[in-house]
């Protein structure tokens, strides 16, 4: 049987591959400096606390990720965020909002953020395995309009 | 042609005047010759730090607007043979002066000069576009908190914008006591996030603030921690490899020895 494009195009693991394009950004996004991508951003370097990336598919940060990433920003729940170092200010996908829990000790290893149970959680990154991985912790949802965080 | 550095920050208050001033001594001291010219119009403070503000004639807005040469605006330190200061102007604001020709000033000084080492202003609007309009390099300081730390990787990013390329970054007002304490970002952490070369790491000292006030630069302080490091900061940028001092052991051991000889 004939390969079915819509096939590939549910399959998650090239999710992006057809509709999305992928940017390279090559340098450390430093405090103040911002990126929007309707697609996937592949940063090689760091993502400083007060900068900001905003993609409407994946967002990879091969480096350390400090700032404030917003991945799935046209509204898709699938979309992830992987850093080598994910450490962020605040982390966004679709319309999930949330920050790390006060206190977060950073793994020390790749990891990867996605939506689960309508929460992100993160967990770490281990390649093609990961998808079938446990996710070690999930981060406090911030609730923007009520600007209470659900942790207190 | 002379190496036209620019010192900045962002935030303000984290050292910029007092780094100009003792590099500035500093390399004249080592026989270079050494203009520092105060970028801050509005509030100049390096003639005030150098005890050289009741010699002011002309200055850096005279020069730009061609009221007079630039010779007869820079003031010599008869202190540090070598050293020149191109004053602000105290009653102007930032835009009294245009970025080119700041550009055009830096130049003509780099041709007489070994070094031309620009104080720069707070902020990032025009004052900052001057100051680093005519640098070749630049040195970024910070002091070891959170806010400043930030403003020096908003000051990094836009030096590359401007080509400004491998900043250097003088951490300053670092309390060894503190860091152990894990009550102070460390060297390490600070380095991490701005990931530039360190130029070098000044300690918190009240000699500084003393000799601030006297207008007299704290590196000719032969005994102080301070004036060390400045010591140290004036020849890496010449050049020699010098590894960091140990500010913590120094510290202590100074510490320790002022008790002992019963002036602690
Ligand atoms: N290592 C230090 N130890 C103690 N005091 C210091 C130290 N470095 C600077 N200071 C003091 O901090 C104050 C601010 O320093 P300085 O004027 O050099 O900062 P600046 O960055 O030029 O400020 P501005 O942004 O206003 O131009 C001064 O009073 C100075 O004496
Ligand atoms: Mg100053």
């Amino acid at each position: 049987m004939a390969t079915d494009p819509g096939q590939v195009r549910a399959d998650p693991r090239v999710r992006g591959a057809e509709e999305n394009q992928t940017v390279l950004i090559q340098r450390t996004l430093r405090s103040g400096q911002s990126i929007f991508y309707p697609g996937n951003v592949v940063v090689l370097g760091d993502v400083n606390p007060g900068a900001q990336v905003a993609a409407t598919g994946d967002v990879i940060v091969v480096g350390a990720l400090r700032g404030t990433v917003h991945a799935g920003a046209g509204g898709d729940e699938a979309a992830v965020v992987i850093a080598f170092r994910l450490e962020p200010t605040q982390l966004r996908i679709a319309e999930h909002v949330s920050r790390p829990p006060a206190g977060m000790v950073p793994a020390g290893q790749p990891e990867v953020a996605r939506v689960r149970d309508g929460v992100i959680s993160i967990g770490a990154f281990s390649g093609a395995g990961e998808r079938q991985g446990t996710v070690a912790r999930a981060l406090v949802p911030y609730d923007l309009e009520a600007e209470s965080d659900s942790e207190k | 042609m002379g190496e036209i550095i620019v010192i900045t920050s962002g935030k303000g208050g984290v050292g910029k005047t007092t780094a100009a001033a003792n590099i500035g001594a500093g390399l004249a001291l080592r026989g270079y010759k050494a203009a520092l010219v105060d970028a801050d119009i509005g509030l100049r403070n390096l003639d005030v730090v150098l005890g050289l503000e009741n010699r002011i004639v002309y200055d850096l807005v005279d020069v730009a607007h061609g009221h007079c040469r630039l010779k007869q605006a820079l003031i010599k330190d008869k202190r540090f043979e070598g050293l020149h200061l191109l004053p602000a102007a105290q009653t102007k604001d930032k835009t009294a002066v245009k970025p080119e020709q700041m550009r055009e000033i830096c130049l003509q000084l780099s041709e007489e000069f070994d070094y031309v080492i620009i104080d720069c202003p707070a902020g990032i609007e025009q004052g900052f576009r001057n100051a680093v309009a005519g640098a070749e390099k630049a040195i970024v300081i910070t002091t070891p908190e959170v806010s400043a730390v930030r403003d020096a990787d908003r000051v990094i990013g836009l030096l590359e914008a401007a080509e400004l390329r491998e900043p250097k970054l003088v951490i300053n007002r670092l309390r060894p006591k503190m860091v152990r304490q894990g009550n102070m970002m460390n060297i390490e952490d600070i380095i991490d996030i701005l990931a530039v070369d360190l130029l070098g790491v000044i300690p918190e000292d009240e000699k500084i603030i003393v000799t601030t006030n006297k207008g007299d630069p704290v590196i000719q302080d032969e005994r102080s921690l301070s004036g060390e490091a400045f010591r140290n900061i004036t020849r890496r940028i010449l050049g020699e490899p010098v590894p960091l001092m140990d500010l913590e052991r120094n510290g202590n051991f100074f510490l320790r020895l002022r008790r002992m000889v019963g002036l602690g």
